[in-house]
């Protein structure tokens, strides 16, 4: 049975978590790929900290109705509110203890997109990011059950806007290309009318914050969807995109995307995973068994092929490091600066990732971004240098780099310096 | 630049330098696009006034700057009348003598069918030319409109960060607070080539040789750059025309320069706040175009605004407008030709009281296309056929 040694644990952790820290990578050094992956998805006890200090809806939207003063000044309240949400969010980054289950809240927060300034109730968010949260691992089908009626996502796809006689498409055209089917040939135009008319009537209750079934609204008319008849509500579109295996396919081609390769899909894979995902009843957590412990996970050539996300460069090199840590305002605005302002993802479709995370500018921010934090003078050298991990230079270039540095390494002995060498080496970019 | 130096242009290996030779050397064939994003959706309709419309009149009471309004100190007169009943901002004032050079154009009714009125999402459609925002890939992207080698540079967006028309793998652009600080922070860049294992680690690699030769080029013009004698107004958006007149006249010939001037957005208490951005637009824009002419580059660039929407025709309740739909733009350079373009949208027949566009932007950008840097245009087959501005 073969042993994993520390370049493959680092690549499992690196690939599932919120960086690489040393001790996690280390405790699955000498497992199989079987017992390591089942470590780590035994995730502890899911969190999600209490919301900052945010304005109530029903204060916002009093503001907004008012007059030109009160929009204005329920915009600067929103802008202070979505600062704090920020920086929340930043914080819980660096200190969850489930990291494997907050990078899958990161996925389906970017399959699921909704955006604070799309939304503009900062509340609304908190509450679809606890519920993302606290299903990251669960069932695939209840997640899409719940986000259908989750009112940030209503809000943000105009669902209060699909009413009786003046249908809006919005909602229904994302829920089938963007959360189950995905485009390509298997709906038609008016697949997406019969679901929006499904849909009309749903909406949010802005003043509770809550999901809101207008009767009056509804169309009530029974509908056909892709070939099943008399459909008159939304639950049983779901039921119907449940019940179609491109759902399924369509959510392993993403994890294959997000977890092994961001150029392509090996068929081959993504069919098995799709079979198995969907006859366990979406259970996420098969699904990433299955994908873990695949060949393609493993195979060499998909090592260190993806360019790590804002998220994974910022706060997984806190996490791992013992740089010190700037104020999570700082940190926030650093990340959209490169591009991931967190929970505010720049259309309904999220972040494209991969290669689109690089241009000029970002480029330039990383670089001043891992410049400062591993600068150093004298004194706090000997601080730092004790708490990096207790081992060979070859081994802390294992744990760091995803492939071998491009430009040569120190030649003066020196731990710290070979860390801050391997990091701002330009394959400290990949993961 | 003809068509022959275009692809003389575009055919440049990344060896032979940023800019391409052709227009470093004979500056009089580059083809410059400034663009200067008017952020948060400007009102239009106090930008360009149409005092002959009693329409105007009647949906804003307050706000209208029409002759007939009495009560406002701050209404046009009659020497601001460009065509037939419109008149210019009195704020825009320092323009008026490049209209009456023949240097300013105007096009009306510029938007898009079922306008989206979100800032974020507007602004989305206008970088990337598609009203549905299906990737985010900038207008400027498309193919065949810039030069696409790994290594040219297509242009500098000064000030604001928003890359937006450049977004993409093919955008060739770099954004900078100005030349000094970007230089400031190239200095931690790696400088060295490496052998790429992987097509991710090749793109770090190009972005890398990107920055590093923008970086080389800037240093070596900026260091031989003439000392110039306009002298631009100081404010912010005064500040970045002067770094994009600096860059010009010191050869950076980039096909495109990109600034921004925020504040558009007036919900309320909007007449103090829109002047006093018009001003700036206008005094900024005036030493431009005075620097430009002292560097006899006046007729290689082409300046034009834009915005993410115009403002609903009717004014609130707040004495401000509220997001809207189709609105004014204008354009300016030594090659424009003079006039008000576009049909003047219908002030009775409104889409929630909005005006309804009677040019599409996608015409904006075809113009630039074909008749400004003689290319064919991206749009040709959507049916947005170039207008007659330039």
């Amino acid at each position: 049975m073969h042993r994993l040694n520390l370049s493959d644990t680092r690549h499992l952790v690196s690939r599932t978590a919120l960086g690489q820290e040393w001790a996690g990578v280390k405790a699955l050094e000498g497992k199989t790929r079987a017992e390591a992956v089942s470590i780590l998805l035994h995730s502890g006890k899911v969190h999600t900290p209490g919301i900052p200090a945010t304005a109530h809806w029903s204060k916002l939207d009093r503001m907004r109705s008012n007059n030109g003063y009160g929009k204005h000044n329920a915009l600067m309240q929103m802008n202070r509110d979505n600062k704090s949400m920020k920086a929340w969010m930043v914080k819980h980054l660096l200190s969850t203890r489930t990291p494997v289950n907050e990078r899958m809240t990161l996925f389906w927060s970017n399959h699921f997109t909704s955006s604070l300034d799309g939304v503009e109730h900062p509340r609304l968010i908190y509450k679809q990011n606890k519920f993302l949260r606290d299903n990251a691992m669960g069932s695939f089908a209840g997640m899409l059950k719940g986000i259908i009626k989750d009112p940030a996502m209503l809000v943000y796809l105009d669902a209060n806007k699909n009413i009786k006689g003046k249908v809006n498409e919005n909602f229904a055209r994302e829920l089938l290309e963007l959360f189950t089917l995905g485009r390509g040939h298997v709906y038609k135009e008016a697949d997406i009318r019969a679901a929006a008319s499904a849909f009309t009537g749903w909406g949010a209750d802005l003043h509770r914050g809550t999901f809101k079934f207008d009767a009056s609204k509804h169309e009530n008319k029974p509908v056909t969807f892709l070939g099943v008849r008399n459909i008159t509500n939304g639950n049983q579109i779901v039921d119907v995109l449940l019940n179609h295996h491109r759902t399924a396919e369509f959510i392993a081609e993403k994890v294959w995307r997000e977890f092994i390769s961001d150029n392509y899909h090996d068929r081959r894979y993504t069919q098995r995973w799709a079979k198995v995902f969907r006859s366990s009843n979406y259970s996420i957590k098969v699904l990433m068994l299955e994908v873990l412990n695949s060949d393609a996970f493993w195979d060499a050539r998909y090592r260190g092929n993806m360019i790590k996300s804002p998220i994974d460069l910022v706060i997984g090199t806190l996490r791992i490091l013992p740089f010190a840590k700037l104020p999570y305002d700082d940190l926030a605005h650093t990340l959209e600066l490169l591009g991931q302002d967190p929970l505010n993802p720049p259309t309904v479709k999220g972040w494209a990732g991969g290669k689109n995370w690089i241009n000029t500018q970002t480029m330039l921010v990383r670089t001043s971004f891992l410049n400062k934090i591993t600068r150093y003078s004298g004194s706090t050298n000997a601080h730092l240098s004790r708490r990096l991990p207790k081992t060979t230079g070859m081994n802390v270039v294992n744990w760091l780099s995803p492939v071998t540095p491009v430009l040569p390494l120190p030649t003066t002995p020196g731990k710290l310096r070979l860390v801050r060498a391997l990091v701002l080496d330009p394959t400290y970019q990949l993961k | 630049m003809n068509r022959r130096d275009f692809l003389k242009y575009a055919s440049l290996t990344p060896l032979a330098g940023m800019i391409p030779s052709v227009l470093a050397n004979n500056p009089h064939n580059a083809k410059i696009l400034l663009l200067v994003e008017l952020k948060g959706g400007n009102d239009g309709l106090n930008t360009l006034i149409p005092e002959h419309q009693q329409a105007y009149y009647d949906a804003r009471p307050k706000l209208n700057l029409g002759l007939k309004n009495k009560n406002n100190k701050l209404r046009i007169t009659k020497n601001l009348e460009l065509e037939k009943g419109f008149y210019l901002n009195p704020y825009l004032k320092e323009l008026k003598p490049v209209w009456d050079q023949g240097d300013m154009a105007w096009i009306q009714g510029v938007g898009y069918p079922d306008a989206d009125r979100s800032h974020f999402y507007s602004i989305d459609v206008w970088n990337t030319a598609d009203p549905l925002v299906r990737n985010t890939n900038g207008w400027l992207t498309k193919k065949g409109l810039l030069p696409s080698e790994a290594n040219t540079l297509n242009g500098i967006v000064i000030g604001d960060d928003n890359m937006g028309p450049f977004a993409g793998k093919n955008g060739h652009a770099v954004a900078m607070q100005s030349p000094r600080t970007f230089l400031r922070q190239t200095k931690y860049l790696n400088r060295k080539r490496y052998k790429p294992q992987n097509d991710s680690l090749a793109h770090l690699l190009s972005t890398q040789n990107q920055i590093n030769s923008a970086a080389d080029l800037l240093q070596t013009k900026l260091h031989q750059a003439p000392r110039h004698s306009t002298r631009f107004p100081n404010s912010s958006f005064g500040r970045d025309l002067q770094q994009v007149s600096n860059l010009i006249t010191s050869g950076v010939h980039l096909p495109v320069f990109k600034v921004t001037l925020a504040g558009f957005d007036t919900h309320a208490g909007q007449v103090d706040g829109h002047n006093n951005l018009l001003y700036h637009l206008g005094g900024g824009l005036r030493a431009f175009q005075k620097s430009m002419t002292a560097a006899g580059l006046w007729d290689n660039v082409l300046v034009m605004t834009y915005s993410e929407f115009g403002r609903r025709v009717a004014e609130n309740s707040s004495m401000g407008t509220d997001h809207g739909s189709a609105s004014a733009h204008f354009v300016l350079g030594g090659r424009v030709n003079k006039g008000i373009h576009g049909k003047e949208p219908s002030f009775e027949n409104l889409d929630n009281g909005d005006l309804i566009p009677t040019v599409d932007f996608r015409q904006m950008y075809a113009t630039i296309a074909q008749r400004w840097w003689r290319r064919p245009n991206p749009w040709a087959r959507e049916g947005y056929k170039p207008l007659h501005f330039v």
